[in-house]
């Protein structure tokens, strides 16, 4: 291993690792599409106490953050199966589980894991919203969702916004775990490629590589969309 | 048939899994000691007025940030020893929990140094200029003023950092760590893969007490240490 | 006591200070006066080194320090000689009022913890706060943080004390009880340089009033010269501007 870096194999695993960037975005978008509104409305039920789903809130979010998602992975994909092969075989339902394809796992799991993320962002963002200002509005005639939506909500956005862009990365860099359900994102792609002639030193760089573009990709576009959303701030500053 | 689902097998496999925290426990305390000293260096030069060391500890941080600790992990398990080579230095046979230490001291130290840069910045100038004008040289004003009141402000976000430290640090069964994980996966294979999910699922337990006792912990210590501040709430 | 010669100091492109000269003696209260950016404050702060001059002298005794490369040491001497007072009362909000009294006497100067509780308690009486030693300053007012400040440079029993606009940062109703305490102190005899807008303050208690305008020092003279025969037009602009609703205030 000593004759350095395989610089062929550096450049053309490169596009293999590039490859899974599909994979690895469809997961992280299907996730937020999930987390956003899902996470939004539990933190609601946080803020406004509401009886048994702000306790169901409160220890999901505990639970998710307090175990590591490889274990969260490990679960969903042990547990999943058994409980679906149970559902099939009592409908007689005629799919094999085990033909499922995984992404199907990693859009539970990072659902999953993404909206209680989400859960204390905007459980966050929302208690820094001053509460006069859904008084206001309701005292100039808005409902209550009105409110909400034309006040509230967009006042909380912009504070949650640089949360939900550590979350969002944060996610990318989770699905690099897909591999433990054989996911064919990124870091998969690449470290197949590699088997064949153990250039894993080549491999990881390259996966590294990935991942510091697309990250560094998102947060510029997060923080662009921040800027825009600020604008109310420079008025009133 | 046997059960799909029996969950003394998550009772049973406890007693054999929590001695293997001492090994996940040395690895993340190495981690934390090393990880804070290098993660003060870098706040220290973002801090300091040399543009360049800025740029530098900056340019760390956005990189670490962005990468997977399963990355990290491989690019330092695979990597060191191949960059050692390059010096004649033979490391391949190193221990395992040296490439886990290395990484998440230099993943540690990233979140560290935002951690520090943070709750200084968070202290107003007032108390440093304040401190001198009574006398205190630099270094007194920041061993006295400045430090006390920037632990209590970084505290929370030492917490969280411990926590994520400790759950990216599950990670090190993959290069081979006989760790907590580690060990769960053995108990597993030993089964010949079957009641994986209990056995799981105690993982994800203690992994659980754990968090909750760190956060419990950390919340005992800041109102230990917040001086002056413990009255702010009933005002 | 202390002279201040030519000082000058920018801000990028903005010249704040343009050549100030400054000399006061012991026991005097010296009153600067000047619109904002004036450069007062300024002033101030190289003086206590919080900002480092561009150019300029100062003699401190028998000390004799350029104000733009002091040597840490001079620095060091020239601050355990004076004291500063904030206009955001910069207390530690880490220790509690007494402790803030103590901290520059225990630490900076070495003196015996003992020794210095006596002194720090001495200070906090003289400026009305017996009953609140222990307390922490977020439990106090903010004429009593700015109490707290002046004790803190009391204690030290500085050859000087600076006073950065003391009473600025205070809601209208608690400015009397500090300068109160400021009219107390000047009174015992200690040497004092303040910069504030209180007009009141200035003409009963300082004994020399400067008026700074642009950088500069555009006139100096005791309150009567300043405010009953101004002889530059830009103070009488000022006074005029300023007094009025002044007086209205406060007498």
């Amino acid at each position: 291993m000593s004759e350095g870096l395989n610089y062929t194999f550096l450049i053309d695993t490169f596009f293999i690792a590039l490859s899974g960037v599909p994979i690895t975005l469809l997961v992280t978008i299907v996730a937020l599409l999930f987390a956003l509104p899902l996470g939004f409305l539990l933190a609601l039920t946080r803020i406004n106490q509401v009886p048994i789903l702000n306790w169901f809130s409160r220890i999901y979010v505990s639970f998710v953050r307090g175990t590591p998602i490889i274990i969260q992975i490990f679960i969903v994909y042990a547990s999943v199966p058994l409980i679906l092969s149970l559902f099939f075989e009592k409908y007689n339902i005629n799919i094999n589980v085990y033909n499922i394809n995984p992404i199907w796992y990693a859009f539970i799991v990072f659902s999953f894991s993404t909206t209680a993320i989400l859960i204390e962002v905007f459980r966050s963002a929302l208690s820094t919203v001053n509460k006069g200002q859904l008084e206001a509005a309701q005292s100039v005639g808005l409902s209550n969702f009105q409110a909400y939506r034309r006040i509230v909500i967009p006042q909380a956005l912009v504070v949650a916004m640089p949360n939900i862009c550590t979350a969002t990365v944060n996610l990318i860099k989770a699905t690099s775990l897909g591999y433990a359900m054989s996911l064919q994102e990124i870091t998969l792609k690449a470290k197949v490629a590699a088997n064949v002639g153990y250039n894993y030193v080549e491999a990881y760089i390259d996966i590294f590589l990935v991942y510091i573009i697309l990250c560094s990709l998102v947060e510029y576009g997060f923080k662009l969309y921040e800027k825009r959303l600020r604008r109310y701030k420079y008025v009133s500053a | 048939m046997e059960k799909y689902f029996d969950i003394s097998y998550i009772w049973n496999s406890l007693p054999v899994l929590l001695p293997f925290l001492r090994v996940t426990f040395m690895v993340a305390g190495l981690s934390i000691i090393f990880g804070t000293f290098f993660g003060l260096i870098l706040a220290v030069m973002k801090l300091g007025k040399s543009k360049v060391a800025q740029k530098i500890a900056n340019f760390y941080t956005t990189v670490l940030r962005c990468t997977p600790s399963i990355v990290l992990l491989f690019l330092v398990y695979y990597g060191v020893p191949a960059l050692a080579d390059n010096f004649g230095l033979y490391l391949h046979d190193l221990n395992t929990a040296v490439f886990v230490v290395i990484t998440f001291t230099l993943q540690f130290a990233a979140i560290m140094s935002e951690v520090i840069r943070s709750a200084y910045e968070s202290i107003e100038k007032g108390q440093f200029e304040a401190a001198v004008s009574v006398g205190l040289s630099p270094l007194q004003a920041y061993r006295r003023i400045i430090f006390p009141q920037a632990l209590v402000v970084g505290l929370p976000n030492f917490g969280n950092g411990l926590i994520a430290l400790l759950q990216e640090g599950s990670l090190a069964y993959t290069i081979g760590l006989i760790d907590i994980v580690g060990k769960a996966n053995l108990i597993i294979a030993a089964n010949y893969n079957t009641h994986a999910l209990e056995i799981f699922i105690a993982l994800a337990v203690v992994y659980w007490v754990i968090s909750i006792l760190i956060e419990k912990f950390f919340g005992k210590l800041e109102k230990v240490f917040s001086k002056g501040k413990q009255t702010i709430n009933t005002n | 006591m202390l002279k201040i010669k030519d000082i000058h100091k920018s801000f990028g492109k903005n010249e704040i200070l343009k050549g100030v000269d400054l000399s006061i003696d012991k026991g005097d209260v010296v009153v600067i006066l000047g619109p904002s950016g004036s450069g007062k404050t300024t002033l101030l702060r190289c003086i206590n080194f919080l900002e480092t001059a561009d150019s300029g002298k100062a003699t401190f005794g028998d000390l004799q320090v350029d104000l733009h490369d002091a040597s840490k040491k001079d620095i060091h001497t020239i601050r355990q000689k004076t004291a500063f007072v904030f206009q955001n009362y910069n207390l530690f909000n880490n220790k509690t009022a007494i402790e803030n009294v103590t901290e520059g006497l225990i630490i900076g100067r070495k003196i015996p913890k003992a020794e210095a509780n006596n002194i720090g308690k001495k200070a906090l009486d003289k400026v009305g706060l017996s009953d609140k030693y222990d307390s922490y300053p977020s439990l106090l007012s903010g004429g009593q943080q700015q109490r707290v400040g002046i004790a803190r440079a009391v204690a030290l029993n500085p050859d000087i004390i600076l006073f950065d606009e003391p009473t600025s940062a205070l809601d209208p109703e608690l400015v009397g009880e500090v300068l109160t305490v400021m009219k107390n102190i000047a009174n015992e005899g200690t040497t004092m340089l303040v910069v504030t807008h209180e007009m009141s303050f200035a003409k009963d208690v300082a004994n020399r009033v400067i008026f700074m305008d642009g950088g500069v020092v555009v006139e100096e003279g005791t309150p009567h010269d300043i405010f009953v025969s101004p002889k530059e037009e830009r103070t009488k602009k000022f006074l005029k501007r300023v007094l009025p609703e002044d007086y209205t205030f406060y007498i």
